[in-house]
């Protein structure tokens, strides 16, 4: 099947087509415009069923608007670049606009997620916010970029896993509403992470085995020793620097760090959900946004405890694949493995990993 | 100005978070630059303000504290917080380190 994002001018164009060879395509735009909250774009998605005939499916396109803080930190900013709008040649708009679509493009062929709060959430992005401002964040309602310093960060936008993160904050916050603090912070970067790496890997169409599993890939400038931020598959091999030092993630339960900055090192611990997930996605094989992806995703509707533990979570997880695959299934296995594997053991007696 | 000026004052500023989670640290000690009125940058600061909590995510968050002798003072606030007084008080401290003592 072939998706594709068709902006509301070219909607507006196709619902007009009155040619039988695209009655298809038309009735499908018509159908898009005629929504109860007409979308502002359109997901089409084009098939041939068993006999031949072209299906095509109308599904609700992202919102986005990208607006320019002009190297200044207040927020919005200037809107520069709205949906179905045409590239600015602003790499930083550009590349925000772009990673947002390849987010929601997962998030809804994939999960069946309509944006942010699956009720079509607008997308809103900042871009060049401060001056070589050194950071990606959500702030609860938008995703903002910076350029970087030029010395050791580029422009934080250059990542599509950056963007794919920033947005899964919105999601999760949305869902499992997990508290940034301590063991469910961690959990909530994890998920971040996670569905980050899974936004480049769905968007280039690797495998388990072909993706990098990196996040903020190309972030740093050829002056640092460091291929990227986190690896999932590997924690604390991203980096190894004589400025920065040596990528801190633990990728095991025993070596979780205890510390009072960063919310509680959320930024650290979340190398062990990270591992976790990666060894579950290995155990499966395949895609890892079909099975693993969809098990982490049903897990985040499920009625989570906001301070959830890496145990609970685990959990969770379990209780997800069970609930789609059977208890007996290779993902239900696959699942108890891969915590296993970093040693979070599920164990609600104490809801504490061993 | 405040009578209960110390003669020694120690400020640390932590930055930690962010997306990459790197943490900078920068340190002052007010005898090495006695050109600025650190005292008074020190007491500007609303130190008992809490910051309420949000939904940002990936901020940086920022620890800065200040030692003298008799008085120990803390706060932890996000980026977004640090405005005003405080802003004045990092940029400051940042200034007078022509490198971060400390990165990691």
């Amino acid at each position: 099947m072939t998706h594709g994002i068709v902006p509301p001018y070219l909607l507006a164009r196709i619902a007009e087509l009155d040619d039988e060879r695209f009655a298809v395509a038309a009735e499908a735009a018509r159908r898009a415009l005629r929504h109860e909250a007409p979308f502002r774009a359109a997901r089409l998605s084009f098939s041939l069923d068993e006999s031949d005939n072209l299906v095509v499916e109308v599904g609700a396109g992202p919102n986005r608007t990208i607006a320019d803080a002009g190297h200044l930190e207040e927020l919005p900013g200037t809107v520069v670049r709205s949906e179905g709008d045409e590239p600015t040649g602003d790499d930083a708009v550009d590349e925000a606009y772009d990673g947002l679509g390849a987010t929601f493009a997962l998030f809804a062929e994939v999960y069946q997620r309509n944006s942010i709060d699956g009720a079509g959430h607008p997308l809103d992005a900042t871009v060049h916010f401060g001056t070589q401002y050194d950071n990606a964040f959500w702030n609860g309602e938008r995703m903002v970029f910076g350029d970087g310093d030029g010395e050791i960060f580029r422009r934080f936008t250059a990542s599509p896993s950056v963007i794919g993160h920033e947005l899964t904050h919105g999601i999760t916050q949305y869902t499992a509403a997990l508290e940034y603090q301590g063991q469910s912070g961690a959990l909530n970067e994890s998920i971040s992470d996670v569905f980050g790496a899974l936004v480049e890997q769905y968007s280039l169409d690797q495998t388990v085995d072909e993706a990098t599993w990196l996040i903020g890939e190309g972030l740093f400038t050829d002056e640092v020793e460091g291929s990227a931020l986190r690896s999932l598959k590997a924690p604390g091999t991203a980096y190894d620097d004589d400025v920065l030092g040596k990528d801190p993630q633990p990728g095991t339960f025993a070596d979780y760090v205890e510390t009072e900055d960063d919310n509680g090192g959320v930024h650290i611990n979340s190398g062990i959900p990270n591992r976790a997930f990666y060894l579950v996605a290995e155990a499966l094989g395949g895609n890892a946004w079909e099975r693993a992806g969809q098990i982490w995703y049903d897990t985040l509707s499920l009625p989570l405890d906001p301070k959830s533990t890496f145990a609970e979570f685990a959990e969770a997880t379990l209780s997800a694949a069970v609930t789609r695959y059977g208890e007996s299934s290779p993902e239900a296995a696959a699942v108890r493995a891969g915590w296993t594997g970093v040693g979070v053991e599920m164990s609600s007696d104490d809801g504490r990993a061993a | 100005m405040t009578d209960a000026r110390p003669d020694t004052l120690t400020i640390l500023v932590v930055r930690s978070g962010g997306f990459a989670g790197l943490s900078r640290e920068w340190r002052v000690r007010s005898d090495d630059h006695p050109e600025v009125d650190w005292a008074r940058l020190v007491e500007a600061c609303p130190w008992d303000a809490v910051s309420p909590p949000d939904h940002s995510r990936d901020q940086f968050i920022w620890r800065i504290e200040a030692h003298a002798p008799v008085k120990r003072r803390r706060a932890t606030l996000p980026d977004s917080r640090v405005r005003g007084a405080w802003r004045s008080l990092v940029d400051q401290v940042k200034a007078v380190n022509a490198k971060p003592s400390t990165e990691r």
